[in-house]
């Protein structure tokens, strides 16, 4: 019969327990490798879904775009516009798509009854509101009609409402864009980011609500007077069929510039993707550094518990003297190391929780810490605690008897 | 009768650098159940190397080592632990407490590697620290307590697992004459009532208490049984 695992976990933890500040000193590298990588993971993870937040409210992932390549320097000089018989032309070869919008976008003044306030105008179709899930929410957005007919109408966004009708209603006035008077027939719904909205206090959708929209072939035939189109933006069916049909629509604008890269097609899907693979990078930097510098704290716990286990020596003969194994031995120095970088772990765990809570206030992103990154932190921070406990205890279980009770 | 211990020409040899030197040189010892032996010799002499080889904390490079009739010179280290245990009780020079355990936890020390429950432990702690005359001290650190009295914890710690053999290593060596001679006469009385005891002294007032004497000189014994 030896001593059983319980007595062993008693002698380990009462040896803890007698050295107290050798033991405190050495938790805090502990705790602060465990608070990092708490911290740390939270916060990517954090940022990640503020930023798919973001990408939802533009539009979700079934959005493909397709504008200008500005990295091609076009020396065919191939047309690096569309025509809006082209675009309709290419309407017609993805019938796979939801929504179609093209949409030009013009610089402008808007003026109203002396007062004046400048931003975009943007040509656009009435499928505008379904790829970008945004809609008037007084009077009404451009209708089929509207297009057809070229009629002289807009909607404006909620800025520019505030800036030229102050708490006036504007549905039915007409505003002058370009010499040209329109009459406005809605306002678009007000964004606003949800989730307390981007670092800092400003809303990161404010640009929105400067945007004003009149049908395309408005814009085209009495506007501008050009039928140029820069780009536009298609909806597939879902996420899921979104990397094919920007594959499709590739297909076929590469066919109609003789294959030259005049225009890039992406896909918000494929966009996402991509952010997920840099910010697994960015979160496996993070980590290893954060392992790191456990692992510095865990040689520190390997050195400390050596120099206890030579001023140690003498016990650890006379235990042996009175019949303790190898085991023995082993477990109880093991035990205290383990003990010691568990407690720091959870210590870092409450530290890094805290600590979360102060960034999360202070950069104005929710922070939470999930289930799994507190298993994460606590069982890296018992892993280093075990293994740089192995060491010492090997040599304190290897002592010789003789020799450790001569030991003064 | 066979003996409680047979040694037949142990050999224990150090290697200090390319140097070996032999601490035992062939030693053959009989003790029967029941004896006080004195161990003596001069320093150097190869006393301790036998001591411990006899307590199982080392073992002979060559020769055999019975004890109760089980062959310990080739046993695996779990077993010669599980022996220290149980059928050696060790005393030493320095007392050897443990500084940071109280009285009675020192002496339940030996019964927690055996195995013992913790309600048993401290009932028969108590009964032997009662027996060497400090049942009222036990919850003093060994630090709070004179030479002798500390040697009586050591005592009680070796006794109280009722070991086969009591082994003493110069047991009164830091003591005053008073309190070493309380000692020993703790050891005479443990003898009386039965108990086996190994003492190393070189002290020939320790030696006088035996009944039995071997000398040892550069790793041999020098004489017969001094009765």
């Amino acid at each position: 019969m030896a001593i059983s695992l319980k007595e062993s976990l008693i002698v380990g933890f009462s040896d803890f327990w007698s050295r107290k500040i050798r033991s405190l000193v050495t938790i805090v590298g502990i705790v602060l490798g465990t608070m990092s990588i708490i911290v740390v993971l939270s916060l990517v993870k954090g940022i990640n879904k503020q930023t798919m937040a973001w990408m939802m409210e533009r539009g979700g992932l079934s959005k493909i775009s397709v504008y200008r390549n500005w990295n091609y320097d076009n020396p065919l000089k191939l047309r690096d516009f569309f025509t809006w018989k082209e675009l309709s032309l290419i309407r017609s070869l993805v019938p796979e798509a939801k929504y179609f919008n093209p949409q030009e976008r013009q610089w402008t003044r808007f003026s109203y009854k002396g007062e004046e306030y400048r931003s975009s105008v943007y040509g656009v179709l009435p499928d505008f509101t379904k790829i970008e899930e945004w809609d008037a929410d007084k009077g009404r957005f451009i209708s089929e009609f509207d297009v057809n007919q070229s009629n002289d109408v807009i909607v404006i966004g909620s800025e520019i409402k505030k800036e030229l009708f102050g708490n006036k209603d504007p549905i039915g006035e007409f505003i002058t864009v370009h010499g040209r008077r329109l009459q406005v027939i809605g306002i678009m719904r007000h964004r606003f980011m949800e989730n307390k909205g981007n670092i800092g206090n400003d809303n990161g959708l404010a640009y929105l609500n400067r945007r004003a929209f009149v049908p395309l072939t408005t814009m085209i035939h009495k506007g501008t007077g050009e039928d140029n189109i820069g780009s536009f933006i298609v909806k597939a069916q879902n996420a899921e069929s979104a990397p094919d049909l920007r594959e499709h629509l590739e297909a076929i604008i590469l066919n109609l510039r003789r294959g030259e890269p005049v225009f890039l097609v992406e896909s918000a899907q494929e966009e996402a993707e991509q952010m997920a693979k840099n910010q697994q990078t960015f979160q496996m930097v993070f980590f290893m550094i954060s392992i790191i510098s456990l692992l510095v704290g865990g040689i520190v716990i390997a050195n400390i518990m050596l120099a206890t286990i030579q001023e140690r020596t003498r016990e650890i003969g006379i235990r042996i003297t009175v019949g303790a194994r190898r085991r023995d031995i082993f477990i109880q120095f093991l035990v205290q190391t383990v003990l010691v970088t568990f407690i720091g772990g959870i210590l870092g765990v409450v530290v890094g929780l805290s600590i979360l809570d102060i960034v999360s206030k202070f950069i104005n992103i929710d922070l939470i810490a999930g289930i799994e990154m507190i298993f994460i932190a606590l069982a890296v921070s018992a892993g280093v605690g075990f293994f740089s406990g192995i060491i010492p205890a090997i040599v304190a279980s290897k002592l010789n008897p003789v020799e450790a009770l001569r030991y003064e | 009768m066979a003996g409680l211990i047979e040694v037949k020409d142990l050999k224990k040899e150090y290697k200090m650098g390319k140097i070996s030197v032999h601490a035992l040189n062939g030693v053959d010892i009989d003790i029967q159940a029941g004896d006080f032996v004195a161990i003596m010799g001069p320093s150097g002499s190869g006393k301790s190397t036998l001591m411990h080889i006899l307590g199982c904390l080392d073992s002979p490079t060559k020769g055999q080592y019975t004890l109760n009739k089980e062959e310990v010179s080739n046993m695996r280290k779990g077993k010669l632990a599980s022996i220290r245990n149980k059928e050696i009780g060790f005393v030493f020079q320095t007392f050897n407490l443990l500084p940071h355990l109280n009285v009675q936890k020192n002496v339940e020390l030996p019964l927690m590697y055996g195995g013992f429950s913790k309600k048993k432990r401290t009932a028969m702690a108590r009964k032997v620290l009662n027996e060497v005359g400090l049942g009222d001290r036990l919850k003093h650190k060994p630090s709070e307590l004179s030479g002798g009295q500390r040697q009586r914890v050591a005592i009680a710690r070796a006794i109280v697992n009722n070991p086969a053999i009591i082994l003493a290593d110069e047991p009164t060596g830091n003591l005053d004459t008073n309190s070493g001679n309380d000692i020993l006469s703790i050891f005479s009385e443990l003898h009386a009532k039965g108990n086996t005891i190994i003492i190393v002294t070189h002290d020939p007032a320790v030696a006088k208490r035996a009944n039995k004497i071997i000398n040892i000189v550069d790793g041999l014994i020098q004489d017969g049984d001094i009765t």
